[in-house]
């Protein structure tokens, strides 16, 4: 096994249900290859850097998980198949995971995700300062 | 001679951020960290100037290198330029 980290942009318009199932379908490759998720993460929708294939939004969705190469190739594959899927990317974060260490990471993802749930209303604040200093930052230039 | 009061006046001891700071973590996820690393133009600045170490720097590249294919920071201009 391997542990992969994986990120996909879905088109905006995509709805709730049309993106759990692309999730499912991704999840299910993945589980079907004798792997496991470690993380699954919608970090919602969020402005892109550039457009693609003319959508200025995207609904981001990470995962962390083991896997084996060929599972990979299988959903990239479909991900490109798919139109709802704008940009993905995959990165091998180790070379080798052992059952032991995927119970640590996903104990380890669990109490990240329960840290952030407390935090968010702070975190919530700090992004729309954020946005004001980046629209301030763009009128600047021009 | 003549440099010397310039270099007085433009040498500041620049230190990497990374190198200080044991527990930052470089990561292309981390957006509001590698904002710091680019030009308002969106290229990467040079060691030269931020002062980061040969090792990080190249690991920094990297992550901006992958936060723009999934278009966290753009390729050139601003966002949504």
């Amino acid at each position: 096994m391997r542990r992969y980290e994986t990120v996909f942009i879905l088109r905006p318009s995509q709805s709730e249900d049309e993106i759990n199932a692309i999730i499912e379908n991704t999840k299910n490759i993945i589980l079907n290859d004798h792997g496991s998720i470690i993380d699954l993460n919608k970090w919602g929708m969020k402005k892109l850097a550039y457009t693609i294939k003319k959508e200025i939004q995207g609904q981001y969705v990470f995962c962390d998980f083991a896997g084996t190469p060929a599972s990979v190739a299988e959903f990239e594959r479909k991900f490109r198949i798919d139109d709802a899927v704008l940009k993905y990317l995959t990165i091998k974060t180790a070379d080798a995971i052992s059952e032991e260490e995927i119970g640590k990471a996903i104990a380890e993802a669990d109490a990240k995700q329960a840290a952030q749930v407390r935090e968010t209303s702070e975190d919530e604040e700090h992004t729309v300062v954020e946005e004001n200093e980046t629209i301030e930052e763009t009128t600047d230039e021009d | 001679m003549a440099q010397k009061p310039q270099r007085k006046l433009f040498s500041r001891k620049k230190v990497c951020r990374f190198c200080a700071d044991k527990e930052a973590v470089i990561d292309y996820k981390d957006v509001k960290t590698l904002r710091n690393f680019v030009s308002e133009r969106g290229k990467i600045i040079p060691r030269r100037i931020v002062g980061t170490c040969a090792t990080h720097q190249r690991q920094l590249c990297e992550a901006i290198k992958l936060a723009r294919h999934i278009a966290l920071l753009p390729y050139s201009g601003a966002a949504q330029g």
